[in-house]
This record gives structure tokens, sequence and C-alpha cells, in this order.
């Protein structure tokens, strides 16, 4: 260890001996150099007076650590007035890992402080790296190490990691008794449904749960799923559930424990209570790790979550745990639900219905959840957490709120028979089956995740075999003219592709190009650009946008009839499609065909003419919502019309208005320009043609340039045709070639043109009267006062025959640049 | 290291319970609430005996008597350097988590001879030398204890197996 002096000494100090030469062992607290500082003071001069004395003090330092010392960075008469290092101390144990405050290496208590502590030694060793014990720490070095064997170990047998969560990803879990009773009840209409459920029961989980049943439903598929992805990937459980509530599911899903070993980590070691932290289980880096989970917000939408759908199959239960996460903003996800419920019965829609007008009650802000998530483990969250939790089990305990809703669902099965037979004709005709059961199990996702899991682990193979192939043909090929590829056995960390660049762009491409607008889908106040779905949205290449223009490609509506989706028939390009288009696109890592989503729009909405009084009730609704976010524009990366016009208003301009300077001031302006860039001027002219780029936001930022009056920028504005070129861009570029510029050339006609600055400027243009037509063109015009006004400077000959030369191809440039307008 | 400690404990006893059989309640009580204990210090694996129940006196507040009690209780101490043997509860890269009965003992990887390696790919992982010895969950185990750490409920040690005569038994 390299031993730094602390900033506590009294510097300037000045070394007088070194006490232990290179070699010696040093312990702990025993003094390795004498050093003298000095200092201010007070001392009776014996008369009873006080006095201010300077003093010099020997004083000893003393090493705060233990090991053979092997080398000095000091030597004795160094004076030091900095903190810097003194010491290499070589030690015998580093305490890399640590275990409860002991070094688990030399068995030292990493706790102990004395006066002489400057860092403590439990800080040599931050990192968590085991799942299941939060006791055992280990330093950097040590946690990138045992990284860097996993990774080889996975690359080896070509797999990555897949950190996988369990409440509503791959199993849905309650405590509703009611699914008890079901499982039992034969004649019960969910009975077919409850067949595959598991259940356990938790002796003593938390206060006030106290053998608490728990009834977990394995979302369809998984056992294959599981299975089929172990394949390719290494699994990890991370859970906001209890640390025995996690061993449980995992003695479910995997009782041999073949496919999660002991790679558990539940809430007891998360460390955090409101969010997943990859960080945790791979300290050092993430670039092999692939997340599920069926709640971005928790992972902070990080660029290795792969978002499920949740698995909602006890309907209006939720997840369990949800308690210990940020409130969940709920879009739709009852909506797929209501979709299938559509086609079946219109019953079950309803009761959906109102399980989803629950959920949307626990809608919370963003910033409330930023709150929530920002709110770290004090033990006051912790405990409103817990009680929130408890809460909620003992609702779902008491209330039973599937059976309320089964409930709801017979009373108004028992009109519906009567009233209209023609529902469903099946279901008449056996009136014992003809309940309906409230749980379905239609859940297709873990088929379509095991195929996206595959694609994204091909992918990342085949990036890594690339550059590894490409590499070693490269070296190999520079060493001995021929390729040699030998599969998986000389993995190279180095070339390791990033899982956070590749699936990203695997993603990216699905809905890139599509930018949608949300119509009564989010609800008003929500920061559009930060909502789940938008944020869902976005890492799939899709654009937000607040208002309808030509560039939107996709209406996406939460209900009919809005404003905003009058307001889109308008535009032919745009499609109108409802909520569920986005999500199972999303879900499907698919564009999906709009055709089967398209909202069915109203007669009365399509192609309304606006007149005055059906534009300000059209507008007054939508407006207002989209006013609220007032930086969204940012959104667009070049801007379009709209917001040029809206450019010119501030600046006191419209599109038309003249911009540039009169004659005169181009004149004299002219004449600057002369004098600044001399005869340069001529060179930089045949770039003119090409630099005449269209960006007509640049109209105003040249303008106010121009108005400083400062030399530089109206040179700019005088080379060129003010009113029928009034393209600034060119200035910064041409300014910037002419810097840039390093040719003789130019230091030539620099000295020809301080000849020049003695011209006065309203010389310049009675002496060429011919050159009124060529006013447009002062490069040329310049080039002949060079012509006139210095004809027997022998010296610039030669660059005289080169810049005509030049001058000949010129006009030509010119009129092509002039034509481009 | 086992020692018979004598100690005291105060147990107070409700109303209800006032009766011919307090004597047997109280040693009940006295066995459910000190047996097991960690003090941080040490484990109380057992109360052997009473030596004095003392006389019970009724606290005017509530109506609970409370008993003064002197028991001998066998406890463990762990120390530094003493051999004891543990079941493995689970490896990892970094090392092996044991349980030497109430104590948990880690063991990292320095601490293991360097001919036992890390073999992550079977199933359950596995430390071992690829010949008799194999340290995996559920194996018992021979260490000695390099250092220990009372916490404030529990007590953390640190062992190794890189010595002769310990390891896999």
């Amino acid at each position: 260890m390299l031993l730094r002096l602390p900033r506590s000494l009294h510097y300037p100090i000045t070394v007088t001996s070194l006490l232990k030469r290179e070699g010696d062992q040093v312990e702990r607290d025993e003094p390795i150099f004498w050093y003298i500082y000095e200092t201010t003071v007070e001392e009776g001069d014996g008369l009873g007076n006080k006095v201010q004395v300077k003093r010099k003090f020997p004083t000893r330092f003393e090493s705060p650590t233990d090991g053979e010392l092997s080398e000095w960075k000091i030597s004795k008469g160094d004076v030091i007035t900095e903190p810097i290092d003194v010491v290499e101390i070589e030690e015998p144990c580093a305490h890399e890992v640590q275990f409860g405050g002991l070094c688990a290496e030399c068995g030292k208590d990493m706790t102990e402080a004395t006066y002489n502590t400057e860092i403590m030694d439990s800080t040599r060793a931050p990192i968590q790296m085991s799942h299941d014990n939060t006791t055992l720490t280990v330093s950097e070095k040590e946690a990138a190490r045992v990284e860097e064997d996993a990774k080889r170990r996975l690359l080896a047998s070509r797999r990555l990691s897949l950190v996988v969560d369990l409440d509503q990803t791959i199993i849905h879990a309650t405590v509703d008794p009611t699914v008890g009773e079901w499982k039992e009840d034969k004649d019960n209409p969910n009975y077919e449904a409850l067949r595959g459920v598991r259940q356990f029961q938790l002796i003593d989980d938390g206060p006030g749960m106290h053998g608490c049943w728990y009834y977990i439903k394995l979302r369809p598929g998984l056992e294959e799923f599981l299975e089929k992805v172990a394949v390719s990937y290494e699994l990890h459980i991370y859970t906001m559930g209890t640390r025995a509530y996690a061993q449980n599911i995992a003695d479910i899903i995997d009782p041999s424990r073949k496919l999660f070993g002991d790679r558990i980590l539940s809430r007891d070691e998360s460390g955090s209570l409101t969010a997943k932290n990859l960080q945790r289980l791979f300290p050092v880096d993430t670039k092999m790790v692939v997340i599920i989970d069926d709640r971005g917000d928790v992972w902070r939408w990080s660029p290795n979550l792969i978002k499920v759908s949740p698995y909602d199959f006890f309907v209006g239960i939720g997840d369990i745990n949800s308690s210990f996460l940020p409130k969940k903003q709920d879009i739709g996800a009852t909506n797929k639900l209501i979709k299938e419920a559509k086609e079946k019965e219109a019953k079950e829609h309803h009761s959906n219905g109102k399980a989803a007008k629950q959920e949307s009650e626990s809608e919370v802000s963003a910033l409330q959840q930023l709150v929530t998530m920002g709110g770290g483990d004090n033990p006051g969250l912790l405990h409103e957490q817990t009680n929130e939790q408890e809460e909620t089990i003992l609702h779902q305990v008491e209330d039973r709120p599937l059976l309320q809703k089964q409930k709801e669902l017979d009373a108004e099965d028992a009109p519906s028979v009567e009233s209209s037979e023609s529902a469903s004709a099946d279901e008449s005709q056996d009136s014992n089956k003809h309940r309906h059961h409230l749980l379905e199990d239609h859940d297709r996702e873990l088929f379509q995740l095991q195929d996206r899991l595959e694609r994204v682990h091909a992918q990342f193979f085949d990036e890594y075999d690339k550059k590894r192939s490409h590499a070693l043909g490269g070296r190999v090929a520079a060493l001995r003219g021929e390729r040699t590829f030998s599969k998986d056995k000389d993995v190279d960390l180095k070339l390791v592709p990033d899982i956070k660049d590749i699936m990203p762009l695997f993603k990216q491409g699905v809905l890139g190009g599509v930018v949608v607008v949300f119509s009564g889908v989010l609800p008003l106040g929500t920061d559009l650009q930060n909502a789940d779905i938008s944020l869902w949205a976005k890492s799939f290449g899709v654009v937000i946008a607040s208002k309808i223009n030509a560039r939107t490609t996709h209406l996406v509506a939460g209900r009919n009839r809005t404003a905003k989706v009058r307001e889109a028939t308008r535009y032919p390009n745009i499609k109108i499609v409802t909520t569920q288009w986005l999500l199972d696109s999303l879900v499907n890592w698919q564009h999906l065909d709009e055709d089967p989503y398209l909202l069915p729009v109203h007669p009365d909405d399509r192609g309304e003419p606006l007149s005055p009084a059906s534009r300000e009730r059209i507008d007054s609704p939508w407006v207002s919502s989209s006013e609220e976010l007032p930086g969204t524009s940012v959104w667009y990366e070049d801007l379009d019309d709209e917001s040029d016009s809206e450019m010119f208003k501030s600046t006191g301009l419209n599109e038309s208005s003249h911009i540039g300077y009169d004659e005169n001031e181009q004149a004299a302006v002219h004449d600057e320009l002369k004098e600044f860039l001399g005869s340069d001027d001529e060179s930089e002219s045949d770039n003119e043609a090409l630099t005449e780029d269209k960006s007509t936001t640049n109209k105003k930022r040249k303008r106010g340039k121009g108005a400083d009056g400062e030399a530089v920028d109206e040179s700019a504005e005088d080379d060129g045709d003010d009113e029928s070129d009034p393209h600034g861009s060119r200035l910064s570029q041409r300014i910037k070639r002419s810097y840039e510029r390093s040719t003789g050339l130019r230091e030539v006609a620099t000295a020809s043109s301080s000849e020049m600055g003695e011209t006065h400027p309203e010389h310049v243009r009675p002496s060429e009267p011919d050159e009124e037509p060529d006013a447009e063109n002062p490069g040329t015009s310049h080039i002949r006062d060079v012509e006139h006004e210095s004809p027997g400077d022998d010296d610039d000959d030669e660059l005289e025959r080169e810049m005509l030369a030049a001058f000949d191809d010129e006009p030509d440039d010119n009129a092509e640049g002039e034509d481009d307008n | 290291m086992f020692f018979l400690k004598e100690e005291t404990k105060t147990i107070s006893v409700h109303p209800s319970n006032f009766g011919p059989e307090m004597r047997n309640l109280i040693v009940g009580q006295l066995n459910a609430e000190e047996e097991g204990r960690c003090t941080g210090d040490h484990f109380v694996i057992s109360v052997m005996d009473m030596v004095d129940v003392g006389e019970g006196r009724v606290i005017p507040s509530n109506g609970n008597a409370e008993y003064t009690i002197k028991y001998r209780a066998i406890i463990w101490k762990p120390f530094r350097g003493e051999t004891v043997d543990a079941i493995v509860t689970s490896v990892k890269a970094t090392g092996i988590f044991t349980m030497a009965g109430p104590l948990s003992v880690f063991i990292a990887r320095k601490n293991i001879p360097s001919d036992i390696k890390w073999e992550p790919n079977t199933v359950p992982p596995q430390y071992t030398d690829h010949a008799d010895q194999v340290i995996e969950r559920g194996t018992s185990l021979r260490l000695k204890i390099l250092g220990v750490k009372p916490d404030v409920m529990a007590i953390n040690a640190i062992g190794t197996i890189k010595e002769d005569f310990l390891g896999p038994l």
C-alpha cells in the first residue's frame, strides 16, 4: 500500500530522520520517521506578558498499517508542503474479502479504529457480491477477478446471464384463500383453470402474516421456457419478495436447483427496497447480462432489460410484493384481457373493465414515483412499506377479491341467460357449465420471450465470433499468413460485445421511424416523455410527439372520438390504432400490421371540415393537453416548418421579409470585408456554390449577428448576395476554412491586402463603375481591385496569375450557386 | 470452547399462571428464553439446572410475579484457533459458507488448499480436488477458526481448512 500523508498534518514539515530502512517490518502505529513542524505558540516572557513565538516541534509519524516497508518516497531533509506519498508498505493481507467485519483471509478485525486511522479497513471491500449473503463483501479487485472468471466460464459454454423477476413475470401469486377453496371444489367454474396452481405456507413471514398460504400460478409454458433458456443463459432470480418466499418459489419452479442453483436474490439482500440494481449482482460490468421483468421503472429502464407484459392470472390481484416497489403506472395491462374477453363474452368484459378501473386509480405521477424511488432505505419507509404489504395481504385474505368478482360475474350471468341466448349458443346448452369462470389462462408471453432471448443470444455471439475471428484472423494472418479459428478455447474478454449496445440496436430497429401521438392513453398531467409506456416505446425507436402534424405516423388512441382522433383523420398517412397495437408491437418486438388494430373512427369524426365554431370546439381540449409540455418540440431533431415560422415571429420577421442590407450598407460592408479577408476571398468563392446549404433556420442567426456590426460576420454577409441568398451557414464555414487554410497563397494574399487596406472605402465603387452588374459578386470585384490597384507589384505576379486562373472559373460556379436558389 | 456458567435471570409470571405448576412453568419459560440465545459473546447451548429460584415478588402495578433465578447453563464461546466441525451451507466463487452449530463461519478461497478448486459447472457447484475431496452444500468440514467478531445478536467467524487434518470429513 502506498502511504499518503494525511491532510491533518501541520504543513510544511521537514523530515529529520527515517527510522526504518527498506525491507524492515513495520507494525501498525509504529513510528517510521521523525519530522519537525513550525507553529506559533503563546509563551510567557517571565514578566507576566504573553508573547507569540514561533517554535519548531519534532514529531513522529506513525504507520497506519503494518507490513514490510518496500520503498521510501522521501529522504532525510525533505521539506514537504502538501500531502504526498511517503512510503510504500507491502501488506501481508490486502483485506480484499471481508466477512461480517473480519478480513476473511487473515481474520483481522476490520472495524477497529484508532487515533491514527485515516481510512477504515472495512472500506476496502465495499462490494456485496454473493446473492444470499450480505455479510460478505469484497474489494473491487476481487469482484473484478470473480466476475472475469465467471465471464470466461460463460463464454466458454456460450451462455449469457439472465436475471429473472418472479412476480408477474414468470409466476403470479396470491394469498386469497378463495383460490384454495376453488381448487378443492370440483364444481367451481374456475376448477379447471386452477389445476396447475401450487401452494405453500410461510410460517413467519413478517408480522401479521403468520401461516399464510400462498397460491402460485406458473406462467404457461414456464417449465419448458426455463429449460430451454437455461441452455443459453445462466439464470438468476431477483425478486422483491422475502428470502423465504423466493426459496419456496424456487422450490416449485426448480425443485432440483439445476437451473437457478443458489443464485437467488431477495429483498432481504437487495440493499434497496425500492429499486433493483444490476450492480448488486454484477458490480463490475453488465455486458453479458439480460434482465426480464414486468416492471421497467424499478430497473430505471436499464438497456439490459427486456420488459415483459405482466402476467395477471388472478384477476385484480396484481403483484403481492409490489408495495416495496414504486407505484405502478398501469396502462392497458388489462386491456389485453378486455380484448380477449370481448370475443368471448360481454359479461367478462364488464368485470375486467372494473378491474382496470380499480387499477387506474393507483396511477401515480412520475414525480411521486421518483420521490418513492429516491426514498432509499430509511426505516420509516420500510416500516410503512411493510405495513402496506401486510395490509394488502390482509385485504386479500379477508376481502377475497376473487370471490367477489366471481359473485359479480355470476350475478350478471343470471339475467343474461334469459335475455340473450343468442350471445353464446354453446353456453346456453349446458346450464351447469354455464357459469362464467373468472380465471383465464391464455398467456403466450413466455413463448415469445423465449424466442426473443434466443435472438438476443444469437446476435450477441454472432457479434462476438465476428470480432474474434476478425482479431484472430488479423493477428494470425499478420504472423503466419494463414487463418486459424479455435472455437471456445482461447476466450478473449476484450472482444466481448456489450449487450447494452446490441439489444437497444436490435430494438431500435423494430419501430424506428414511428412517430406516435397519444390520445386518451395517459391521464392529463402525466409527463408525456417519461411515462412508462413512452419510455418503453422509446427504447424501441418510437418518437413520442405531443401534437399531430405531418410527421406523425400513428395516433395511439385509448378512447374513441377524442379531439386528436378527429384531427388525425385529416392526415391520410396517420394510422389511428388502439393502445393494444403499440403494446403488442412492443411485446412481440415487431412492427405489427396495424389493420387488425385500427380504431373504428366514428363517421361524424371523419374528415370533418373545420368551421370556426367546430375548430374552437376541437382545439380547446387538446391544445390544453398538449400545451402542458412546452419542451416537447425538442424531440424533433430538425425543426419543421411550423417551428420555423414561430421563430420568425419571435424575431419580428416573417418568412418573406427582406433579410440583408440595402446597397449602401452592402458597399460599406464589402469594403470592410476586403480589409479583413483580403484577396483570400477570391479562393473562397469556389467553395461558395458548394457551401450554400439550405438551412432556413439560420436566417435568424445570421440576421442577429450581422446587426452587431462585427467585421467578421459582415464579411460573410458581404461576400455573398444577400437578398437572393440568405444562407448564413456559410459564414462560419468560410471563416473556418479560411483559418484552416495553410497554403502559401494566403500569406501572400494578406500582404497584398494590407496594401489595399489603404484604399478608401468610398473609393472602391466609383473607381469601378463597370462593376455595377457584378455587385452581387464581390469576390470578383475584389480581384479586379487587386489587378487595378497593384499592377506593379512584382512579388505578387505569380499570385495574380493563380488568382486569375481561379477567377476564370468563378463566374460559372457562382451562377450555378445562384441557380440553385 | 464450552463452559458451564452460572447466570441470573429475572422472569415474570402472569397471575393467571399462579398455582401448583408454577415451577414447571418457570423452567419452561427459562428454557424457551435462554437456550439458543446468542449474547454476541457466546451462545447459550443448554440450561443445566436452576441453582436458586428465589422468592417471587408481586409487582404492584400489574400483578405479575417476578422471580430472580440463578441457573447454570452450558455456553459455547468460539475462540480463535479453535477447531470445530461445520456443515457447508453454500459455496461461492469467493469461498465457502458453513455453520458450526449456531456459528456461521466463512472460509475464504485463500484459506482453502490450492489443490481444491472452484468448480461452478457442476450441479450443485462445488470445490473439489477432482479426487476424493468434494465440498458442496451439505458437506461436513473440519475447520480452524481464524477470527471471531461479535455482532449485536450474532457472531461471525472466519475459518481455514488449509492445514493438516482439516477439510471434508
